[in-house]
């Protein structure tokens, strides 16, 4: 029973991070992007054959190095991020609202057709496997699968404490501006491909170290393991938690991804016909986004910027996100309250 | 050369397919300014409408086409009653997330009344032809007649019937449609009838072209046919059966060049040349700056 609550927690930590990514991207910047498991999937991928060492005969892949673990996860994020800077700078540039969504699903179909059918890349459609224990197998399992969990909690704390600290920092609200009313946020100067791109970036990079924990966690990763259509559960998540809120973001992704393991766990699954129980969980997910969507779309902690007065320091993970150029100069107060003073 | 045109030949089979789904998804779209991502299962609940029609029913061709179209339009119809038309006061984005619930829904529910492997239809495939420099069977030539008679049959229905005037003037402004009298609410509803029956009729072409079914096939056909309506001219139904076309064109010959493996690929690729050249459609004149619906 521990060992079964320690898987389930550990996914749900991972698809925590996953869905901070997401929500950043979604939440902050209201780009609703289809393509970010293909980043999640990207980062599994990279991980993989960074870490696994050279290809055995049948099985072909990419690279076949054979880094650490932290060096390869570091690695796997700056690729993640170099290749979601070709999609976003595609679909950021001038399309909006539903045409970026049209891009970004065409985008991941396209990925995940290109990674199955072209062997070379990452084995196809027979995936890479090989990544069992990081540590080199020096702790019983037991033992490695409680310190993974405590591994993948401080992670997600990591990454929840650096995006909840972005959220209500200056450049949070001055994205949410942007969201907001494009025109009046490039009005008051702000570059608004600018902040919407370095948002997806971000988004995108959380997305991939995502990817670098599930690759340790999971082991073996092929294309029947990520269907672009995954991305759902955590769209559900984090609107049962609360869109552009961190924190309900965490609580939507625990709710929904131990609810869900949970209560399918009970749905009968017989043997001739396997994809009931699979079928029925994704029925559930489209029922609670339309449901979520038609009477609670902000969620169950929704949407809070701190707009108590109180102007805030830049943090310092937005000092590594901000621009050098333009809005560096101008006042903090205009910075932080642009959102306030231009809203109709 | 000869490759070069029996693929074209097929191109023109598949394009003919394609053109009606995406006109049923432009028309949608036209009426309701809804990106509806549940068109992929519209034309499978078609597909399969007609294969329990055939198999478990024994019902000659024709009847299993009609029912299809029969089918489809009823999904249609109750995917905008109960699902659009609740989320009209909301951004568009909002109802583009929901019809992806209703996709997921649909989809599964298919996979758990189906199954997952692959279904095919009994007919015959009939006889092969060479039509001038193509080769197409008796069959496909079939599916292309009856594809132009259907887009025939919606441009009669759009410039020459009462109805297809009040969807053209709800599709322009629907509340100022609603001031001179038009009653749009209804005429939204059999708009998503007739995109319904269209895309019915299409799943049942594409069941018989392919020749397998699974619950799964919407997935990519909805892809191909947001790629040809927007590629064309989203909510133009001439100017995406334009963009089907040439779709569908461009799509068999990558598949003869390169690898019928990467036509999702190419497809996607012609997406986002057509987004970033002439992101209203190839066939629309002017251009805007930033895109938004």
């Amino acid at each position: 029973m521990l060992q079964y609550w320690t898987a389930i927690l550990t996914e749900a930590a991972i698809f925590a991070v996953l869905a901070l990514g997401i929500d950043m991207i979604w939440g902050w910047a209201g780009d609703f992007d289809l393509s970010a498991y293909a980043y999640f999937a990207l980062g599994v991928y990279m991980t993989m054959v960074m870490t696994i060492g050279k290809p055995q005969a049948p099985v072909v892949y990419i690279l076949g190095w054979h880094l650490p673990y932290p060096v390869a996860v570091i690695l796997a994020v700056v690729v993640v991020v170099a290749f979601a800077a070709i999609i976003g700078a595609i679909a950021l540039r001038s399309l909006r609202e539903v045409y970026f969504s049209i891009t970004t699903l065409g985008a991941v179909w396209a990925i995940y057709y290109a990674v199955e059918n072209y062997t070379p890349l990452f084995n196809g459609y027979n995936g890479v496997y090989g990544l069992v224990d990081p540590l080199g197998g020096g702790l019983s399992y037991n033992a490695y699968h409680y310190l993974f969990l405590g591994f993948c909690l401080l992670v997600l704390l990591a990454a929840y404490v650096v995006v909840q600290h972005l959220s209500t920092s200056p450049f949070g609200r001055m994205v949410r501006a942007v969201r907001d009313d494009e025109r009046a946020a490039s009005v008051y100067g702000r570059n608004v491909f600018w902040a919407k791109y370095r948002t997806y970036l971000f988004g995108a990079g959380l997305a991939g170290l995502a990817g670098g924990l599930f690759a340790a966690y999971i082991g073996a990763f092929s294309p029947l393991d990520w269907k672009p259509t995954e991305i759902f559960v955590l769209y559900a998540a984090i609107l049962v938690g609360g869109r552009g809120n961190p924190k309900g973001v965490v609580l939507g992704s625990f709710i929904v991804y131990v609810g869900f393991v949970e209560m399918t766990r009970y749905i009968p699954s017989p043997a001739a016909r396997p994809e009931l129980g699979p079928a029925l969980r994704q029925i559930l997910i489209g029922l609670l986004i339309v449901l979520m969507l038609k009477y609670r779309p902000s969620g169950l902690l929704p949407e809070k910027l701190g707009d108590d007065g109180t102007i805030r320091r830049r943090s310092w993970p937005e000092r590594l996100l901000r621009s050098s150029g333009t809005a560096s100069n101008e006042p903090e107060l205009l910075q932080g309250s642009s959102k306030d003073e231009v809203a109709p | 050369m000869s490759i070069f045109w029996i693929s074209l030949g097929q191109g023109l089979a598949v394009a003919a397919i394609l053109a009606l789904s995406s006109v049923a998804f432009t028309l949608e779209y036209a009426v309701s300014r809804v990106v509806n991502l549940a068109h992929g299962e519209v034309l499978t609940i078609g597909a399969f409408a007609a294969y329990v029609c055939e198999t478990n029913l024994h019902q000659n061709i024709y009847v299993c086409a009609l029912v299809a179209t029969i089918c489809g339009a009823l999904a249609a119809t109750g995917l905008n009653y109960f699902l659009i038309e609740r989320f009209r006061n909301q951004k568009s984005l909002a109802t583009l997330i929901a019809t992806l619930g209703a996709s997921l829904i649909l989809q599964n529910l298919l996979l758990i009344i189906f199954g997952g492997a692959s279904l095919s239809y009994g007919f015959s495939q009939g006889n092969l032809l060479h039509v001038g420099p193509f080769l197409w069977t008796t069959l496909t030539i079939e599916v292309m007649v009856s594809a132009v008679v259907v887009a025939i049959l919606i441009y009669l229905l759009l410039q020459r019937t009462r109805l297809g005037k009040a969807l053209r003037a709800v599709s322009q402004n629907r509340e100022l449609s609603q001031v001179s009298g038009i009653p749009a609410r209804g005429i939204v509803m059999q708009t998503w009838a007739v995109a319904g029956a269209v895309s019915g009729f299409a799943g049942f072409l594409y069941g018989e072209t392919v020749g397998t079914i699974s619950p799964t096939i919407g997935n990519g056909f909805l892809l191909l046919s947001i790629t040809a309506a927007v590629g064309g001219g989203l909510g133009r139904p001439y100017a995406t059966l334009g963009g089907a076309v040439v779709l569908g064109l461009v799509m068999s010959i990558a598949g003869t060049y390169i690898s019928s493996a990467y036509q999702l690929v190419v497809a996607f690729g012609f997406l986002v040349v057509m987004l970033l050249v002439k992101p209203n459609g190839i066939f629309i004149r002017g251009s805007a700056q930033t895109v938004r619906a």
